[in-house]
Order: C-alpha cells, then sequence, then structure tokens
C-alpha cells in the first residue's frame, strides 16, 4: 500500500510544474502519512517528464504511457489514475489544480468515493488519522476549514499555496510500468489547438499587469506591455479581454486561465468579477485602476486609483521609464 | 428533445465582505437581507447554452431545475423570463449544505421524476463553495457520460453531444452520446436579457415545487469533507486610494508610492 500517490502532469511531453509543489506537500505529509511516496506519471511518450519527476526523489515511479493518453482527455486520464489507485492503495493522492488534473481528482474521487479536498491551503494529518484543510469558498471573500475521516483522500492544492520542491539532480529510480487497461470510455476528444505565448508567462512572472474590459480594445495592451517591460514583469488579461480577442488566452488569470499569486499585481480597467478574483487573490500586493470607484477590485486591492487608465498608465509609465538606471527609453 | 438546466441559487458573489456574516454554529454563509441572492454565474450560462441550442432545435424543450433550501421566487423566474419553459424547484432545509452529494441526488431524482432528459447542461461550479462536483456525481448517479468546460455546445442529429472545450492555452472538441451531462464555463458567455414579451408571459408561469420527501431520495453515503470553520480572512486588504486633481497625477503618485514601499524595483536591482 502507497502512503501518497502524487499525479505528475504531462502537458505536450513536459512535466507540468505544479508538480513541484505537489512534492513539497508530499515530503510534508509524510511525517504523519504512513507508507511510500509514489508518482504516478500518465500521457503518451513520457519517459524524459517521469526522468525529471524522479528529481523529486519518490519511492517508487508508476508510469502509464499510452497513445491514447497523448491528448488532455479528462476521462481516459481519469481512467488511468483510478486504474492506478486500484492497484496501489494510496492514503493520499495528491493532484495539480489545473484544467486536467481537478478533473481527474473530481473523477476519481465520485468514481471511488473518496473525499476530495481543493484548493487546500494549508494541510495537517492528525494522529487519529484524519484529515484537515483550509481553503477559500466564495472566491476567496471566507477561508474554510474542513475536516475529512481517515482515508484515502484526494487533495488537490492551491496552486502557488506551496514553495516548489528543488529536485535532485541525477536522481535514478527505476519506473514501474503499467499497461492501460480502461474500461469502455464514453467520450471522445480531438487534438487541442494551442495558441503559444510569447515572452514571460504570467504564472511565473513576479510582477504581472493585467488589463480587462475597460481598456476598451488591443491597443492599450502595448503600454502594459511598455510598464511591465520596465519592471521585469509580464503582462496579463481578463476573460473579457481574451474573449474580445485582445489578448492571448495563455495570459488569462482567472478559473479558466492562471492563478497566479505574483509580488505584484496591476489590474487596469479590470472590474474583478469573481472569476478573476479566484485567479489573483493571493497576490501579494494588488493594485487596482479602474474608472468604477464601486469596482469589486477595489475590494481585494491595497492600492486603488479611480480615474482614467490611460492618463494613470501613461504617467505611471513615464514616471518608472524617468527613474529606471538607463533610461534608454524614449517614453 | 429535453434538456435541463441545473441551478443553484447562491449569495451575490458581489456582495462585500462586510455584508457577509458566518453561522459559526451552524457553519453557513449568510448574506444580510439588503443583498438578495442570485442564480449561480455560471448556471446562468448553462441556460445560455440551452437557449441557443433552441436556435437550431426548435423543438427543444428547456427545463430548469433547481435544489436547495429555499428560494427567492423572484430571483429563479428569471430562468422563466429569459426563456426556459419550465423551473423545478426541489426544496428541503437539508440542501442548505456544502455537501454536493445530497444537492446531485435531489437533481437526479427530480430529473426520473419530470421524465428524464436528453441533455443536462451545468454551470462548472458554484460561486458560493466551489466545489464543482454536482456534475460529475450527476453523471454518475445517471450513468451518463460527462463533458466538461464547454464554451461552445452544439447537438448533432439529435444523438450526439459536441463541445469545444476550453483549455488553459486553447482549446479542444470532444463528444459523446446523448444523453449527457455537459458543464459550461463563463468563457461561454452572459445570459441574455429577457425580452419584454417573455417577461409578461414568465409571470404568469409558476414554478413547480416538489418537495425533496416526495422524490424518495435515499440517504446517500456522503463522502464529502465537513465544513469544521469559517472566518473571514485577516489577510483582508484595506484599499489606500491614491487620489489626485487628475489621473496623470494620480499615476505618478502610485508610480513614487510602489518605489517607495519597494513593492516595485528598477533595473538590475532585482
Amino acid at each position: 500500500m502507497s502512503g501518497i500517490l502524487i499525479v505528475a502532469e504531462v502537458d505536450a511531453g513536459a512535466l507540468r510544474p505544479e508538480f513541484w509543489e505537489l512534492a513539497t506537500v508530499a515530503r510534508a505529509m509524510s511525517a504523519s502519512v504512513p507508507g511510500d511516496v509514489a508518482v504516478a506519471v500518465i500521457g503518451a511518450g513520457v519517459d524524459a517528464a517521469a526522468r525529471q519527476a524522479a528529481g523529486a526523489r519518490p519511492d517508487k515511479l508508476h508510469v502509464i504511457d499510452d497513445e491514447r493518453l497523448a491528448n488532455p482527455w479528462p476521462e481516459a486520464h481519469a481512467a488511468a489514475l483510478i486504474q492506478l489507485c486500484g492497484e496501489l492503495a494510496p492514503r493520499m493522492v495528491l493532484a495539480p489544480r489545473t484544467i486536467l488534473g481537478a478533473e481527474m481528482a473530481a473523477r476519481l474521487a465520485v468514481r471511488r468515493g473518496w473525499p476530495l479536498v481543493q484548493d487546500a491551503v494549508k494541510l495537517e494529518v492528525a494522529p487519529e488519522g484524519a484529515l484537515t484543510a483550509v481553503r477559500p469558498v466564495s472566491g476567496g471573500a471566507v477561508a474554510a476549514t474542513v475536516r475529512a475521516g481517515p482515508g484515502p483522500w484526494v487533495v488537490v492544492p492551491r496552486p502557488r499555496a506551496f514553495a516548489p520542491l528543488e529536485p535532485v539532480e541525477q536522481f535514478e529510480v527505476a519506473p514501474a510500468r503499467h499497461a492501460f487497461a480502461p474500461p469502455a470510455l464514453a467520450t471522445a476528444c480531438g487534438t487541442p489547438k494551442r495558441i503559444a505565448l510569447e515572452g514571460l508567462g504570467v504564472d511565473r512572472a513576479r510582477i504581472v499587469v493585467s488589463g480587462g474590459g475597460g481598456l476598451g480594445g488591443p491597443g492599450p495592451f502595448a503600454l502594459l506591455r511598455e510598464v511591465a517591460d520596465l519592471m521585469g514583469g509580464a503582462v496579463g488579461a481578463s476573460r473579457v479581454a481574451v474573449d474580445s480577442g485582445w489578448a492571448a488566452q495563455a495570459q488569462q488569470v482567472g478559473l479558466t486561465g492562471k492563478t497566479i499569486a505574483p509580488d505584484l499585481y496591476i489590474a487596469v480597467g479590470i472590474s474583478g468579477a469573481i472569476q478573476h478574483l479566484v485567479g489573483c487573490s493571493s497576490s501579494q500586493v494588488i493594485v487596482a485602476v479602474n474608472s468604477d470607484p464601486a469596482a469589486p477590485i477595489f475590494g481585494v486591492a491595497n492600492y486603488g486609483v479611480v480615474g482614467d487608465w490611460k492618463e494613470v498608465m501613461t504617467a505611471f509609465r513615464d514616471t518608472l521609464a524617468a527613474r529606471a538606471p538607463q533610461s534608454g527609453r524614449a517614453a | 428533445m429535453r434538456a435541463v438546466v441545473c441551478l443553484k441559487q447562491v449569495i451575490d458573489p458581489l456582495t462585500p465582505a462586510t455584508s457577509l456574516a458566518l453561522d459559526a454554529r451552524d457553519k453557513k454563509i449568510r448574506a444580510s437581507a439588503a443583498s438578495p441572492p442570485v442564480i449561480n454565474g455560471f448556471d446562468e450560462q448553462g441556460i445560455e447554452a440551452a437557449l441557443r441550442l433552441r436556435e437550431t432545435i426548435k423543438d427543444l424543450e428547456i427545463v430548469c431545475v433547481a435544489a436547495g433550501d429555499r428560494f427567492n421566487a423572484d430571483v429563479m423566474k428569471r430562468a422563466l423570463a429569459v426563456g426556459a419553459d419550465q423551473l423545478v424547484l426541489v426544496q428541503d432545509p437539508s440542501l442548505d449544505t456544502w455537501n454536493s452529494y445530497p444537492i446531485a441526488a435531489a437533481l437526479a431524482a427530480a430529473i426520473r421524476q419530470i421524465g428524464g432528459a436528453d441533455l443536462i447542461l451545468c454551470g462548472r461550479q458554484g460561486s458560493d463553495w466551489d466545489n464543482g462536483l454536482v456534475p460529475y456525481i450527476l453523471a454518475e448517479l445517471l450513468a451518463m457520460p460527462l463533458l466538461t468546460l464547454a464554451r461552445r455546445v452544439s447537438v448533432t442529429d439529435g444523438k450526439r453531444v459536441e463541445i469545444e472545450r476550453v483549455l488553459a492555452d486553447g482549446s479542444m472538441t470532444m463528444e459523446a452520446a446523448l444523453p449527457a451531462v455537459v458543464t459550461v464555463t463563463s468563457e461561454l458567455g452572459p445570459l441574455r436579457l429577457p425580452s419584454v414579451a417573455a417577461r409578461l408571459s414568465a409571470a404568469r408561469k409558476k414554478p413547480r415545487q416538489i418537495a425533496l420527501a416526495e422524490l424518495g431520495v435515499a440517504e446517500a453515503p456522503a463522502p464529502a469533507p465537513e465544513v469544521v470553520d469559517l472566518a473571514i480572512p485577516v489577510t483582508g486588504r484595506n484599499c489606500t486610494f491614491i487620489e489626485a486633481a487628475d489621473g496623470s497625477v494620480a499615476g505618478a503618485r502610485l508610480a513614487e508610492t510602489l518605489l517607495q514601499a519597494g513593492t516595485v524595483r528598477l533595473g538590475g536591482e532585482r
């Protein structure tokens, strides 16, 4: 019997970075959850990702490598995870809060009748065996403490709530290979259409400058880019801006997009709908620039400017540019 | 052909935290009477998906089904005002719960009671507890395939449903045979506004009330965690507004403030 099973999500051949946050959680939990720490690598052509995941020094590495798992097909990936859980009987399954990972977790939990703890920012297993977790609810307005019995549990930690584990290099653990034997699958999927993003991604940047519907068009994103460049940051966007075609989908911050926790988040022309706040409310400092003083974004902001975004951000850029060490930029 | 849209009545997510009260005994979040509830926004997008389907499937019957503790009829009737044919409300105090299982069981039983569904549309999650589990449990209870996070839903030949599923960096198409459960995401777009004529005809329609006891839902095992505490996070921010004569002065002042606080560092200092 395994103690903890970490789901290592492989996206287009690469190990998703959330894995290292799950590895941190697993290490902390292994003191109170007896048994091995195992990693499940599920996908097609995952050898390189599996080698990378070995850097978390798990006791076991389980691999299901199958062509049918090449696409992020939720039902198939969940079937692979459910199969592995049947074979390994883990007490705790850790899955990333990504679009695929969260769905695999939900499908596993419902199929097996295991309690699911989502969006956990704090986790503790008591000596008598109950799992206690803290998670935001109501879009972050309230923190709920939830408790689940002796397990097994399915746990989906909140992105960026746990520091990523530093991988060790050249750690060898022989993978145990399992043949994928799914039941009949009721859904089918096509090949994903992906839109690549150039430059620093919002999920890794320490400073993110985001634009929303209030900007009124794609043009203003050039100004946000200049501001972000001055600070070494990335440019993000709300769903409205992405849906309107003003920004790329990979820039989207929020429920369907990225959940981020940068040191500084500047929201320009973003009203702060709940699905956006879910993605940015963990930022250290939030600055909101909006013409509507009643915009909900001010409710989560540390600093707010009520006014015309164009005036505010142009002056903001010029002030930064004037203070920059070698101001090679014509403002 | 019948589409069922599952609805939940929730606290308006735009309710300021200062208008929320935490019920320590029952472990519930309550909004003050001044903040009326709303239909969960993601579920409204489920209604919109159904209305768009009816533009091509003329005989599509749209039934909205909600399960909850008590309902604000005016709020829930918005579903009828935008064009749903029927609104079914399953009511019981036990349905005011964090646990997704009893809610899904009530919805499944109500759907069976009204004669089933060819397509069940759900919002991706409730904006209150953010569990997003009801569609998964529904699909399991009704033994239907589940497709999630649709930004577009279409039905081909009345036999199959195809969706465009959103991904973090793109999308992909997925399909399944009907009957099926589909969840929609905010990318699908907001619910349309009701026409005056529809609003008037909706005013004459009455929701159908079903008591949970009538449905004979067996007490299901409920493998959900229980809520043991609720708190307003102490990180609740206090917004400092930068006041200035115009936007340019405010923008410059904002930059100076962030530089002074060390929040922004320029050039090689990072």
